[in-house]
């Protein structure tokens, strides 16, 4: 009797430890990510906080990690043919979906068809991958993608979104609606829930064929307020806080905690203020450039963005696919800056206005000290504030911005090709000022080739081209910003927020 | 009082209707959701944002979408989330009780510390214990509610570790999110139970029952404070009201999963679906509430029910 008391005591205490602690015991930790996408299925979506979590879930034919490698995922290799209009993948054996199904060919073309046919024109994905023609089966492990064009991203694109493969029985069984909510792909880690809104909970796959998952658990928790992400951070709560939920203010407080620490990688965004070549002052060339070398950038990142961001000298950043070292931006120089505005004949109390997006804090900073330095040439600069998709989506494209219009920009892609596409080429939404037909040739030119040391040289001469009619006053690639408990070991960030977790562990 | 309800009744439909109208012409006015929903694609052509549009039912007229959104007050059907394609009524099934809870804890936080406080400074009027309690109400009323919010995170969460900063895990997450909003409640509450205690103690009824030798207590609990709950219930009526606008605040900073974290990403989204939903069954509740006020002021002050 008093050995099953003591027993009992013990099996209390241990359950009452096991309470206090079920995130040590059992290799799990939590992240906080700003967004629930509202379905996990791939076609549905774009939003990067769909990336964050569901990298974990579904595979693709590539794999692009955090190094930026494009490396054999459920692919284990393939080979371009007939001039780049056709590419053949051999498939990983032995892989089953989280469900027991099996990964074959079949789920491959099947995952297109759904992608391209009339399941995926509901979504945002489809656009991107509109120059497959067509899978073809060659045999159970191979496939051949026929297309309509060379497509030199189509490799990076099938790493992410919407190309991550899906299970075709069990959509068939469930249907979509269920399938948004309980996803099942070939990932590391499964979907055992997911509350809307709430957050979503992930389980190793033990037999995932890349090796189990160190960690047993992921907490996925949706927090959209980055006080109260980094307040649970302080509090334990969370251990992971993903871009870009850490503000750089915050920064100095995280790092003096002891449990914490920032860990930051290059990303994918740049930033520019870009000009209004159309009206005002700026519409002059020599003013624009004046401007840009009014403003001292580097300081801009010593100070206000502590760092965490590096000055560029194109729309591009370090890892952007044709970038270009050698090209260095226009020095921070006040004098020639007045010289040059005197010479294009503008008069000290010229006023311009500059655009930014209301709800970019670290942004409205950066624009007041760039007004601050404009006031020092002569220049009166104001500011005035748009919500983010109102300037995006109305004032931009109409045309109704002032001189100088905020642009953070960045493709997961990487490719400057999608940058300056969408920022130069005539007509394009936000390009409402501009029309350069010797600009448009050379991005009509590299879009087909398929040669990429070509491509990558074309895509230099643009980002040249385009920093010497000073397009906009390039600014920084800022760094995607992870805060995490130092508890947490191998945690590699991902530059386009991509999280995978399978090497992740904790102590 | 059939008539009454029923004219009440027109007039809370008539309201509904309005909210309802203004809010889903005004968010239309401001942006293209199908741009929303392609944020991020390369390549995106004219042609593929036809596509979403129409996939999300954006080329409907207005008058069928809006009719569609209103019919799921009876229907329990308000369509999709643009944003994935969630049942709003999944969505709202979730957030709806959370933001009730909130509410109704706030209100309860706010009542129980208001009318002792509201009392007694009203029978020590002009000591220092009025003073005081005026002065901490009027702090309370100085008070904006994210402000509050973030002081109690720090002190509670990060620097005592005593209760979890956000979520909703059960009681000690409602803790500081019922708080907040109570404390700020609770400032103008304790004034109007103090104004109006006052009022009813020189009333002659009062004085009446003292010179009959009730004890004060007596006086005090049955004649006075019942009479002065009549602008107690009002004034908590039309709060509701306000707290359900409040709340949007409160909830995002402690990431209560609610209605206003709803409505407040919806905006973001241009997700209409679930902005109008929001809205809508707000609206409902705020006019039901005060529907309600009105039937239980003829259960407090009979006087009223047969006017």
């Amino acid at each position: 009797m008093k050995k099953t008391l003591t027993a009992t005591a013990i099996a209390l205490a241990l359950t009452a430890t096991g309470f206090a602690a079920p995130a040590l015991a059992d290799g799990k930790i939590t992240v906080s990510s700003p967004q629930d996408p509202g379905s996990w299925d791939p076609i549905d979506t774009f939003l990067i906080n769909w990336a964050s979590l569901a990298t974990n879930v579904f595979e693709g034919l590539t794999y692009r990690g955090p190094d930026m490698e494009l490396v054999p995922a459920l692919a284990t290799s393939w080979e371009t043919l007939d001039e780049g209009m056709r590419i053949r993948f051999e498939l990983r054996e032995g892989v089953t979906f989280h469900n027991g199904e099996p990964f074959n060919a079949e789920a491959v073309k099947f995952t297109f068809e759904r992608l391209l046919g009339e399941e995926g024109a509901k979504g945002p994905q489809q656009a991107n991958y509109t120059s497959i023609k067509e899978v073809e089966i060659i045999d159970e492990t191979t496939v051949d993608f026929h297309l309509t064009q060379p497509d030199p991203v189509l490799l990076t694109k099938l790493a992410g979104y919407g190309a991550m493969i899906v299970p075709p029985q069990y959509i068939a069984e469930v249907g979509d609606a269920e399938f948004n909510i309980k996803p099942v792909g070939t990932g590391p880690f499964k979907m055992t829930s997911y509350s809307p809104k709430v957050g979503a909970s992930l389980a190793a796959n033990e037999d995932y064929w890349g090796g189990a998952p160190e960690l047993s658990e992921v907490d996925y928790r949706f927090i959209a307020e980055p006080s109260t992400a980094l307040a649970e951070l302080q509090s334990g709560g969370v251990d992971v806080v993903i871009p870009p939920s850490v503000p750089v203010g915050m920064i100095p407080t995280i790092e003096a905690a002891e449990n914490l620490e920032i860990i930051s990688t290059p990303g994918p965004t740049v930033t520019a203020l870009r000009f209004n070549t159309g009206n005002g002052i700026t519409a002059d060339e020599n003013v624009r450039k004046a401007l840009i070398m009014a403003v001292d950038r580097n300081a801009i990142v010593d100070t206000i963005l502590a760092g965490q961001a590096s000055v560029i000298a194109s729309f591009q950043g370090a890892r952007s696919f044709g970038y270009d070292e050698s090209m260095e931006p226009l020095p921070y120089d006040l004098e020639k800056a007045k010289a040059l505005l005197k010479e294009a004949g503008v008069e000290p109390g010229a006023s311009v206005e500059i655009n930014t997006r209301g709800n970019d804090a670290t942004f409205n900073e950066v624009a007041q000290a760039v007004a601050a330095y404009l006031s020092m040439a002569g220049v009166n600069a104001t500011i005035k504030p748009y919500e983010t998709n109102v300037l995006l989506n109305d004032i931009i494209p109409q045309g109704k911005t002032g001189e100088m219009f905020q642009q953070s920009w960045g493709g997961w892609t990487f490719d400057y090709d999608n940058t300056a596409y969408a920022m130069y080429h005539t007509g394009q939404k936000w390009n409402p000022y501009d029309s350069d037909a010797e600009l448009d040739a050379m991005l009509e030119k590299q879009r087909p080739m398929t040669d990429q040391a070509e491509r990558e040289k074309v895509l230099q001469e643009i980002a040249a081209y385009a920093a010497d009619r000073a397009l906009e006053m390039p600014l920084y690639n800022m760094n995607a910003i992870y805060a995490i408990n130092k508890r947490v070991q191998n945690f590699e960030p991902a530059p386009d927020n991509r999280l995978r977790l399978d090497k992740v562990s904790v102590e | 009082m059939a008539g009454f309800l029923l004219k009440r009744l027109a007039q809370a439909i008539f309201v509904v209707v309005v909210v309802t109208l203004i809010v889903s012409v005004a968010v239309r006015m401001t942006g293209d959701p199908a741009l929303i929903v392609a944020q991020g694609a390369t390549d995106i052509t004219e042609a593929d944002l036809e596509r979403i549009r129409e996939g999300l039912g954006l080329n409907e007229p207005f008058l069928k979408q809006y009719l569609a959104t209103l019919s799921g007050l009876f229907t329990w059907d308000f369509g999709r989330s643009f944003l994935g394609g969630t049942e709003v009524s999944t969505l709202i099934a979730g957030a709806l009780p959370a933001t009730l809870l909130l509410a109704f804890s706030s209100l309860l936080v706010s009542i129980v510390i208001s009318i002792p406080l509201g009392i007694r400074a009203a029978i020590r009027r002009g000591k220092w214990e009025d003073q005081v309690i005026r002065i901490l109400s009027l702090v309370g009323l100085s008070f904006p509610n994210f402000w509050l919010a973030t002081m109690l995170v720090l002190l509670f969460s990060i620097t005592l570790h005593l209760l979890p900063p956000s979520g909703m895990t059960g009681w000690a997450t409602l803790v500081m999110p019922a708080l907040t909003m109570g404390v700020i409640l609770t400032a103008t509450n304790v004034r109007l139970v103090r104004t109006s205690m006052l009022e009813v103690m020189q009333s002659q009824y009062v004085m009446v029952a003292r010179a009959k030798g009730l004890s004060e207590r007596s006086v005090l609990y049955k004649h006075a404070l019942r009479n002065s709950a009549i602008p107690l219930i009002t004034f908590l009526g039309l709060q509701f009201g306000g707290l359900l606008g409040g709340i949007v605040v409160v909830e995002r900073v402690f990431n209560w999963p609610g209605m206003g974290s709803l409505a407040f990403d919806a905006v973001a989204a241009r997700d209409y679906p679930v902005l109008q939903s929001v809205i809508m069954i707000l609206s409902t509740l705020i006019v039901m509430v005060n529907l309600l006020v009105d039937i239980a002021y003829g259960l407090i002050d009979p006087r009223i029910r047969t006017e």
